[in-house]
């Protein structure tokens, strides 16, 4: 089981050991990490991978099967309220009333975490402020964009100041400018001092908000550490993909006798009839030979690509499969 | 308890937002009302028209003309005088209910017992009043009969003078008549028939149909509220707003006293509209509006958690509101908003106040026509707030048991 190998001066969240099971099917198995304040944890994985099983459990909207899960100190289920009162929660899905004014709605979630008088008002125009939509205040959500629902969305999740966010795949289907708008508010909440966690399958955005994440795949926790510490289990090997038509098991002894031959570094990340990825140092020099390899054994190379090393490939390294498949 | 005020303040924000479906609960109601009412709410006494020809314009012909119109008869029938053509024109263009003709002649048939005819012609589109006007002249004619057979020997004297009687004979026939009534008068006054009168308990008399139908009408649109308003939780549920109120600390329990607080907000009005309206109409007296309003504010918030209950139920929106609204049809028609529970035969009346929307409908009238200002009984308040808490218990129930968190 990978642990983590970073220490946080204050631990916020908590998971330890746990699993959620659907009758036989696995859903999540046996997760652990934790993350500190002023972090944003990404937990990394393509759909059905089990991310957003993890978060509701975290949230309180699934029990587990067994393991653990604390927000601030708090177990999700043996001090629940106390819990989920340090958690904001920003779903993937809009969780927005469309016929309540903008300013209403943040006053509302407000109020369901016990935020009243001066205070609720106070931190809803500082949110408002944040989102940008002070002077939209009054209006109705169902007269905004998508980008604009979705700044709302994150609002209704921070307005009570919560010291752990819950961010699942907040840039689905958001436009760039409302993305980049997005990606400066969760970058200002962990400035502020807020423990981000942060679902995606995007490794760019991943890449560019987390200090440190965990791979997941299958409900399984594969890969954990910051990115420096990922990357570097790739080294400073190249990614070498070839597109075209490859026999199966002819190539793969051309490839392996090319490794015998002294290209120790040389790995596949994968194969099949129509593409093959490898990994190699200084690919370039390396290129005449894999092309002679490859062609001697009757397949055709259309397309080459060669690409620096990143969460990308390293998730392909891991799991065989590209992460948005 | 501040978050169920906040829930409460919240629900009505939003309820303003669509108006429209308001109007539709009301609207629908008050128009069947309305209708209903013009048919029955007329209640005008008949009163038909009596065309009388007189042919023979004498003493005995005036007073079957007046038989016609004394007494209580006359509220039932007005007596015009006329000739035969323009009787039987009008009579056949239905303006009067009938056509009596007294031929020429015929005191003289009558005085001298020799056969005789009164043709009398009824409007057949009408049924009571000329059956009135037949039973009156065949008692008239019966009451003639035994009149001449009783004093036939002083008739006979009359009739065989041919000269102007003198005072003597005058006094004599007086004399006579007397004597004949005193002897008959002991039978007569008391009759020899002892008759028992025995009066019925008094009773309250029944209100209007229109003012019975009343009760079925206000319960309609607050039926109609209630179910509107229960579609609210799937509504939530696909807004997402479910899900991020349970990952919150906010009580469920909370949150759903805040929906019935506004639910029982927006029928009470829903249903004050209509209720004011019919008060208006009956002229009931307004002492019974409180209590009414609270009553259909309760009972509506009792038939909102059922309906919510119950569209939880199911596994989408859809399904939910098609089965809900399946049921609120076949509940008014039993609970006896198309039918005044009070007109329906009695085995379908207990049926229909076996229902929930009947039950309270039979309580509500109770009140409207109840001279005491609370009319409705302690058990009834109870049966409707159980209804409404156990509603509201399970609708939790739901919620916590995956409805929120799907």
């Amino acid at each position: 089981m990978p642990q983590p190998d970073t220490v946080w001066f204050t631990t916020m969240l908590t998971v330890s050991d746990l699993s959620k099971n659907y009758g036989d099917f696995v859903a999540v198995d046996r997760i652990s990490f934790s993350a500190g304040d002023g972090t944003v944890f990404g937990l990394l994985g393509p759909n059905g991978a089990g991310k957003s099983t993890t978060i509701n459990c975290i949230a309180g909207l699934l029990k587990p099967t067994s393991g653990h899960a604390a927000v601030a100190g708090h177990d999700v289920v043996a001090d629940g309220k106390a819990a989920r009162s340090n958690l904001g929660v920003v779903p993937q899905e809009l969780a927005l009333y469309e016929d309540l004014p903008a300013i209403e709605n943040l006053r509302y979630w407000g109020r369901a975490y016990g935020l009243t008088g001066q205070s609720l008002d106070t931190r809803v125009d500082e949110v408002l402020e944040h989102i940008g939509l002070s002077d939209r205040a009054k209006d109705l959500p169902k007269e905004f964009s998508g980008g604009m629902k979705r700044r709302l969305n994150f609002g209704c999740g921070i307005v009570h100041k919560p010291p752990v966010i819950l961010l699942d795949e907040p840039t689905v289907g958001v436009d760039p400018q409302s993305r980049a708008r997005l990606f400066e508010m969760v970058e200002a909440e962990r400035d502020a001092g807020a423990c981000v966690l942060y679902t995606t399958h995007y490794m760019e955005e991943a890449e560019r908000l987390c200090d440190s994440l965990a791979i997941i795949d299958h409900g399984k926790l594969i890969a954990q550490g910051t990115v420096d510490e990922l990357r570097a289990k790739l080294g400073a090997r190249d990614v070498l993909q070839l597109t075209g038509h490859f026999p199966v098991e002819p190539t793969k002894q051309a490839i392996s006798a090319l490794i015998e031959r002294g290209n120790d570094d040389l790995e596949f990340l994968s194969q099949d009839a129509d593409s093959i990825t490898l990994t190699l140092s200084q690919a370039s020099q390396h290129l005449p030979a894999i092309f002679e390899a490859v062609t001697g054994t009757g397949g055709s190379v259309t397309e080459t690509s060669l690409r620096s090393p990143n969460l990308e490939t390293l998730f392909l390294l891991l799991t065989g499969k590209e992460l948005r498949e | 308890m501040s978050f169920a005020l906040s829930s409460f303040r919240k629900d009505l924000a939003r309820w303003r937002q669509d108006f429209m479906a308001t109007l539709i609960w009301v609207a629908i109601p008050l128009m069947l009302g309305g209708l209903i009412t013009i048919l029955m709410g007329s209640e005008v006494r008949p009163h038909g028209v009596l065309l009388l020809v007189d042919e023979d314009e004498t003493f005995l012909s005036e007073l079957v003309v007046g038989a016609y119109s004394s007494g209580e008869l006359g509220e039932f029938i007005s007596v015009e005088k006329t000739d035969f053509d323009d009787g039987l024109e009008r009579v056949n263009e239905g303006e009067a209910s009938g056509l009596l003709v007294i031929p020429q002649g015929f005191a003289e048939a009558f005085i001298e017992s020799e056969p005789v005819t009164l043709t009398l012609r009824t409007n057949p589109s009408q049924t009571i009043l000329p059956g009135i006007i037949r039973n009156v002249t065949e008692i008239l004619l019966d009451a003639g009969f035994y009149a001449h057979q009783l004093f036939s020997d002083e008739i006979q004297t009359l009739t065989s003078m041919t000269e102007e009687p003198s005072d003597a004979q005058v006094a004599a026939m007086a004399v006579a008549i007397q004597n004949k009534i005193e002897s008959v008068a002991p039978r007569l006054f008391p009759p020899a028939i002892a008759i028992d009168v025995v009066e019925p308990p008094h009773a309250e008399p029944s209100p209007p149909l229109a003012l019975l139908f009343m009760p079925g009408v206000i319960m309609m649109a607050v039926v109609f509220a209630a179910n509107g308003l229960a579609s609210d939780f799937w509504r939530e549920r696909e807004q997402g707003t479910l899900r991020r109120l349970v990952s919150s600390p906010a009580l469920l329990g909370e949150f759903l006293a805040g929906k019935a607080l506004a639910a029982a907000a927006i029928i009470g009005l829903v249903g004050g509209v209509t209720m004011v309206l019919g008060f208006l109409y009956h002229d009931i007296t307004w002492v019974h509006l409180p209590v009414s309003l609270v009553w259909i504010a309760v009972s509506g918030v009792a038939l909102f958690a059922w309906f919510s209950a119950l569209q939880m139920l199911f596994s989408n929106p859809k399904t939910a509101s098609l089965i809900s609204m399946m049921l609120v049809f076949p509940l008014l028609m039993a609970g006896g908003s198309f039918f005044p529970l009070a007109v329906l035969p009695d085995w379908i009346a207990a049926i229909g106040r076996a229902s929930p929307n009947g039950f309270m409908a039979d309580r509500l009238t109770t009140e409207v026509t109840s001279a005491a200002p609370v009319a409705i009984d302690l058990s009834s308040w109870v049966i409707v707030l159980a209804g409404a808490i156990v509603g509201l218990v399970i609708c939790g129930w739901r919620l916590r048991t995956g409805f929120a968190r799907a």
